[in-house]
């Protein structure tokens, strides 16, 4: 599984996250290792403030690591500088987040298109490509119009739309459903699995059950750890009232 | 990222907050425009000090004056000058034919005139019309070499003759005529004899008159110099009429001329040769010095009028400081998404330096519009108002005068201000970090 000649897509080796709040420090993730294969589809599940979008954030580049490794397409994140950073989140990874993060003054087209103003494509292919991905999605009608004008669901369609605008080898996507009607969120999977089966990797962090039947694996955290299914059945009985309370985010 | 996709999205995003971007950049206007103006005005006011001053125009010509000290003069070039002594132990060197020689030898002089003005009065007078020209007597027959105008004739000088400056020219007046009957028409002179009536006292009190006749063979155009007042003649008649003057022979070897005109062959060796001749004990001053004074003054101005502006500028820049730092907090999450798409550092902070130094520009451009406006208007109402008085040769106007560079500056200058006070919220704007970015709400 460490060996050297076949390194998986995405290795994890004692990732810790740690957050310093005064005199506290709360460890996001406390020791993860992980390996996920190119090409899956992978559901992470856990309760509330358990990691999960520490953990995609971090392997989004979108964040600094505490200790640990993370290597991601045979690229160590951890000693990157913020412009290789920069570059590995263009180039390599495609973010779907659970409030769509549109750019509220344009277009769908022009939120789509967006991404590629920082990577030096002609306005007129930047266009053609944004319009293709905005078909992909089913929107190709809605292309003129502002996000207020959109529905959660397309709103999210649009997100993925974008997240792919560079062609990205791995999508991550953090609670893509949490905003969203059933119906919706359940065409979002359906997008999400069909990244996967045309070859890309993708990390869904979800409470949505149904994501399961589309997932090639499951991580389950706890408290910052990864743990077994039948370790976070357990725990989950007990924590589901205290996930109620909190809410989700 | 490329240049135009910066700009674009430069020019995308200060469109989306038109409202607040002209609300800031109307600082900046005010500012700049400021400065376009106050500018303007020192330099106009310039320009009329340095056009209105006397005999300014030659820049090659250097006035020479005899030389005043105290104590012995050690004539150094084995006292070919002449040296009377006065009281009080005042020496003065004398402008003597000898001097003339001398300073014509020094390199760099082209002419050694000497001048000397008629030491009494003298009336003029054509048919019933007459005029008080001041006389001044040139050694030269050849008036050109200062340089001046023609109007009309020709600036040759022969015994006899006389070329008289645009005032006197204009100034015939009618002894006869009444209160009310306003000036006489002014006579076309060129080639007619005008009797010119030298008056002075004998020693009973008893006025003598000496009348000579006088050819005027030129009209000099309006030179805005002293050469306006003068009636020109040539030395050796002026010499003659001062002999009769005073009753006796004038020894110009032991008094000299009270001055000399020297010209220069190079305005840029004036001071060179204006050096040497104070150097020799003589007095020469030069038209560059007086310009250099004013010049230096007319920059203390400007610099003073650029101030003000300046801290208009100054204050609009601390609004650019502020609505960046607004926009920063209020578009977090958006730089937080840029990042998260690939923007780099670097890309995120010339975005924002971009909008704050295009704040600058904008406001910098309208800025230049009213101060070069406004320069205008003001030139416009000074010319109705002042120009109805009688122009008196110095007008006295004021004026703005705002030249390419000014307004290039004040575009940049604007510009910077805006980027300048768009660095510290911009170096915050890229150095957040993405997720922290995302998280704000
Ligand atoms: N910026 C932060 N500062 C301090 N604590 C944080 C910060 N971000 C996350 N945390 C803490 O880290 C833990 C994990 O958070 P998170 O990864 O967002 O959980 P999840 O996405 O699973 O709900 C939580 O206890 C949370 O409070
Ligand atoms: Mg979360």
């Amino acid at each position: 599984m460490d060996s050297q000649t076949s390194q998986p897509f995405i290795q994890i080796r004692d990732l810790r996250k740690t957050y310093v709040m005064g005199r506290n420090k709360v460890h996001a993730l406390d020791g993860v290792d992980l390996d996920i294969e190119f090409g899956s589809l992978t559901v992470v599940m856990g309760p509330s403030g358990s990691g999960k979008s520490t953990l995609l954030y971090l392997l989004g580049g979108l964040d600094r690591l505490t200790s640990g490794r993370i290597h991601v397409d045979g690229q160590a994140l951890e000693q990157m500088d913020e412009n290789a950073l920069a570059v590995y989140r263009r180039r390599v990874v495609g973010f779907i987040f659970q409030s769509f993060n549109l750019m509220p003054t344009l277009t769908a087209l022009d939120n789509v298109a967006f991404p590629m103003r920082f990577s030096g494509i002609a306005p007129k292919a930047r266009r053609k490509k944004a319009f293709e991905l905005l078909k992909q999605v089913g929107l190709e009608k809605r292309a003129l119009h502002k996000p207020t004008e959109l529905s959660g669901g397309q709103q999210q369609r649009v997100a993925v739309a974008r997240a792919l605008v560079n062609d990205p080898k791995l999508i991550l996507a953090d609670e893509p459903t949490g905003n969203l009607d059933t119906a919706s969120g359940f065409a979002i999977m359906q997008l999400l699995s069909d990244l996967h089966r045309a070859g890309r990797t993708v990390l869904v962090v979800t409470h949505d059950p149904r994501m399961l039947q589309f997932a090639t694996n499951v991580i389950y955290l706890l408290d910052g750890k990864t743990v077994s299914q039948a370790e976070y059945e357990a725990a989950s009985t007990f924590s589901q009232p205290q996930e109620i309370t909190e809410g989700n985010s | 990222m490329r240049l135009i996709d910066l700009l674009s999205l430069i020019a995308d995003n200060l469109g989306r907050r038109k409202g607040r971007v002209a609300l800031t950049a109307i600082g900046v206007v005010i500012g700049t425009a400021a400065v376009v103006l106050l500018v303007s005005l020192a330099i106009g006011l310039q320009q009329n000090a340095t056009s209105q001053l006397w005999g300014i125009d030659d820049l090659t010509r250097i006035d020479v004056s005899p030389g005043y000290s105290e104590g012995p003069v050690i004539s150094g070039r084995g006292g070919v000058v002449a040296v009377s002594e006065l009281g009080g132990g005042m020496q003065v060197k004398n402008l003597t034919p000898a001097a003339i020689d001398e300073i014509a030898s020094l390199p760099g002089v082209e002419h050694v005139i000497p001048r000397d003005y008629l030491w009494g009065g003298g009336t003029m007078r054509y048919g019933r019309l007459e005029n008080y020209p001041s006389i001044m007597g040139v050694g030269t027959n050849d008036l050109s070499v200062f340089g001046y105008q023609l109007r009309e004739g020709s600036l040759q000088l022969e015994r006899g003759t006389a070329v008289i400056g645009h005032w006197i020219a204009q100034n015939w007046y009618d002894p006869k005529a009444r209160p009310g009957d306003g000036q006489p028409e002014q006579p076309d002179l060129v080639g007619k004899t005008v009797t010119v009536t030298l008056m002075k006292w004998a020693e009973d009190g008893t006025m003598i008159e000496k009348k000579v006749q006088v050819r005027v063979v030129g009209i000099l155009a309006e030179q805005r110099s002293e050469a306006d007042g003068w009636m020109f003649m040539r030395l050796d008649d002026v010499t003659a009429y001062n002999e009769w003057f005073q009753g006796k022979r004038i020894n110009r070897n032991k008094d000299g001329y009270p001055m000399l005109v020297v010209k220069a062959s190079d305005p840029d060796k004036v001071i060179e040769v204006a050096e040497q001749i104070n150097n020799m004990g003589f007095m020469a001053s030069t038209p560059q010095s007086v310009v250099e004074g004013i010049n230096s003054f007319f920059t203390v101005l400007q610099i003073t009028f650029g101030g003000v502006g300046a801290i208009a500028l100054l204050v609009a820049a601390i609004g650019i400081a502020n609505t960046m730092t607004m926009a920063i907090l209020e578009r977090t999450r958006e730089i937080g998404l840029m990042k998260a798409i690939g923007a780099t550092n670097r890309d995120v902070l010339t975005i924002f330096l971009g909008e704050s130094a295009g704040i600058g520009f904008i406001g910098g451009l309208g800025g230049i519009a009213i101060g070069w406006v406004g320069g205008e208007l003001l030139n416009i109402l000074a010319r109705t108002y002042l120009s109805s008085q009688p122009s008196y040769g110095m007008g006295g106007q004021l004026t703005a005068s705002t030249p390419t560079w000014l307004l290039l500056f004040a575009l940049v200058f604007a510009t910077l201000v805006g980027l300048i006070s768009g660095l510290y919220p911009s170096v915050r704007a890229a150095t957040l970090v993405p997720v922290t970015a995302l998280k704000y709400e």
